[in-house]
């Protein structure tokens, strides 16, 4: 086989011979021609460059363009996002704050401070990825110098209060739109995809008083609350004790009109009794009363004319506590004559 | 000794690298160029991207970008109209317009930087110092800026170089003046605290008095209704028996008596009592009837 090889390139002197140059030459041309073959991705558009000058551009799809050194192609990528941070930088497993970045001046010259992240891509109309590729040198810084302008301008114009609260979304948008009209304002193919506050946080020194109006709010609504407890505690109670006064009330109006009822009644028909014989009803209606009455009595009976003439002695200390049993024992009329 | 044909394509490659090398040049489509003749630029137009020739060793070529380029200036104290100091980081945009004349004056980029920083700085010492501090930070910040754009930019064309546009990136208070910055938020925030605090106490008295107030009517009410009532029952009582005693008043006085009899002579009272009452008539006078 090398003895072959030998046989077939050496001239008959027995030096080496070179093979004929035009089919290396060839081969050579063809390899060269298809490094001119490229494929577009669905995410890419491709510009051709003839000499340095834009020639055309293409959307996704093989393509093919003359080889190096005469036409180039450049294949940005439009749907790519790409990501800036300000005030902080991830890092594995966390963030870092970037305290130069994040403190801003408000409007009302309060001191805020805040995170927050750029999206953005090239610009997908036709002239986007020639712009983005042939228009600023430094896409990436000149990006972030512009989102920092157009933040701190939109901060600038607003107070802490609606900074720390409801103004977020009206920032977002603000900065966003400034942001995109500074780089349409470069002619810079970029596009913003979003603007979006990550934290907005009062300064560390002065977090605690922030904090405290928190809590002092809240302690309004406690105290408020307390308050309104107290409120709708006491009025039922008081509406209750209310009704409770009235029925008392209207209890005491009945049963005095049931008893004068009552007491009328019994009146009128005792009187009805005592009009068809008056003299001997009030006779005896008198002597059941002092019957009734004078057993439970001590009596001293003591004659008028008698008193007259004898001094009447009356041990009143002995005789205000009589022995009971001798009282009960005694009937009436007895009791009378014995004291006569 | 060698083959021709190999020699021959030898040779037309080398030389038709040679020709290309240094007999043409590129312009790309982000780059100006500038063809200088042994030393001395050439007013030639090489504005457009593309390929163009030029005299082998007589000839030299210089690019310049002609994208927009970048001059980020360092944070500076600028002295406001209201005597406040600012930290200013401002940054420019900028692109040569003008190869030829930018080459003659400042040569290269760090010459243009060097040039920019100072007829910008000076530009915005000047346009920031006629301003307050509150309309540096806040309104008037892009007129203000745009202001300084047009007249540096002014200055700037004489150096081919053309200033898009002038931006502050950061206008902040230096270390010294946040502290008190910081002690005017601590108070202002304080202050709230203490209003919203104070506001509770007050919307919580206002609703106590008020739940007092109503349940001393709601109580007075009902007093007041309680002794009408009362007095209704005892006018109606006093009209019942009035009706009823009305009828022999005398007779009325007489039970009357009598029950108030049984009721308070309780047991234990000691009566002196005469035989002359209608009680002992007869146990004094006997039993003939009167």
């Amino acid at each position: 086989m090398w003895n072959q090889l030998r046989r077939r390139y050496e001239g008959g002197d027995g030096t080496f011979q070179l093979p004929s140059p035009w089919p290396i030459l060839a081969i050579g041309l063809v390899v060269y021609a298809l490094t001119g073959i490229y494929i577009v991705a669905p995410d890419e558009r491709a510009v051709v460059l003839r000499f340095g000058a834009v020639v055309r551009e293409q959307g996704p799809g093989p393509g093919y363009h003359i080889p190096w050194p005469i036409e180039e192609v450049y294949k940005p990528s439009v749907t790519q996002v790409r990501k800036e941070e300000f005030g902080f930088r991830s890092v594995l497993g966390g963030s870092r704050e970037q305290p130069t970045e994040a403190l801003m001046l408000t409007g009302d010259q309060n001191i805020v401070k805040l995170q927050f992240i750029v999206q953005y891509r090239v610009k997908a109309e036709p002239d986007g990825p020639r712009n983005f590729l042939f228009n600023v040198r430094d896409q990436r810084g000149t990006v972030r110098g512009a989102a920092e302008v157009a933040m701190r301008d939109v901060i600038g114009n607003t107070t802490i209060d609606d900074a720390l609260t409801q103004g977020k979304e009206l920032i977002q948008q603000d900065a966003q739109e400034t942001l995109q009209k500074i780089l349409d304002s470069y002619d810079s193919g970029v596009e913003i995809v979003t603007v979006k506050l990550m934290n907005v946080d009062p300064p560390e020194p002065v977090e605690d008083a922030f904090k405290d109006v928190i809590n002092a709010q809240q302690d309004r609504e406690r105290l408020i609350n307390n308050a309104s407890g107290y409120a709708n505690a006491v009025i039922p109670q008081a509406r209750g004790e209310a009704a409770q006064l009235l029925n008392e009330a209207l209890a005491y109006k009945e049963a005095k009109v049931a008893q004068a009822n009552g007491a009328g009644q019994r009146f009128i028909a005792l009187y009805d009794e005592y009009v068809k014989a008056k003299d001997v009803t009030r006779q005896r209606l008198y002597l059941e009363t002092l019957e009734d009455v004078l057993p439970r009595m001590n009596k001293i009976l003591i004659d008028e004319r008698a008193g007259g003439q004898v001094v009447p002695y009356l041990p009143l200390d002995q005789l205000r506590v009589p022995a009971p049993e001798q009282v009960r024992a005694a009937g009436v009329p007895q009791e009378a004559q014995e004291t006569k | 000794m060698m083959d021709r044909r190999w020699l021959s394509v030898l040779v037309i490659a080398a030389a038709v690298t040679a020709v290309w090398n240094l007999a043409t040049f590129r312009v790309n489509e982000w780059q100006r160029a500038l063809v200088i003749q042994l030393g001395k630029p050439l007013d030639r137009d090489t504005t457009a991207a593309g390929l163009y020739f030029k005299v082998p060793f007589i000839q030299n070529v210089v690019y310049f970008d002609k994208r927009l380029l970048d001059y980020d200036a360092q944070p500076r104290e600028v002295l406001t109209i209201d005597k406040q100091q600012l930290v200013i980081d401002n940054y420019s945009r900028w692109r040569i317009i003008d190869p030829l004349r930018f080459y003659q004056t400042v040569r290269n980029e760090p010459g243009a930087q060097s040039r920019l920083d100072d007829i910008i700085y000076s530009n915005l010492r000047e346009n920031l110092g006629r301003n307050e501090l509150r309309e540096i930070v806040g309104n008037k910040r892009s007129t203000l800026m745009d202001q300084v754009a047009e007249r540096s930019n002014a200055k700037m064309t004489d150096y081919g170089i053309e200033v898009v546009d002038v931006r502050i990136k950061r206008a902040d208070l230096p270390e010294k003046n946040q502290e008190n910055v910081f002690n005017r938020m601590k108070t202002e925030r304080e202050r709230q605290a203490k209003k919203f605090r104070a506001e509770g106490e007050e919307e919580a008295r206002k609703v106590r008095s008020k739940a007092d107030k109503e349940k001393e009517i709601l109580m007075a009410e009902a007093r007041r209704d309680a002794d009408v009532l009362r007095g209704e029952g005892d006018a109606l009582a006093v009209r019942i028996f009035a009706e009823a005693y009305n009828r022999d008043p005398e007779f009325y006085q007489f039970v009357r008596t009598l029950e108030a009899y049984r009721r308070s002579l309780s047991e234990g009272t000691t009566a002196v009592m005469s035989p002359d009452s209608e009680f002992f008539r007869i146990l004094k006078d006997g039993a003939a009837p009167r």
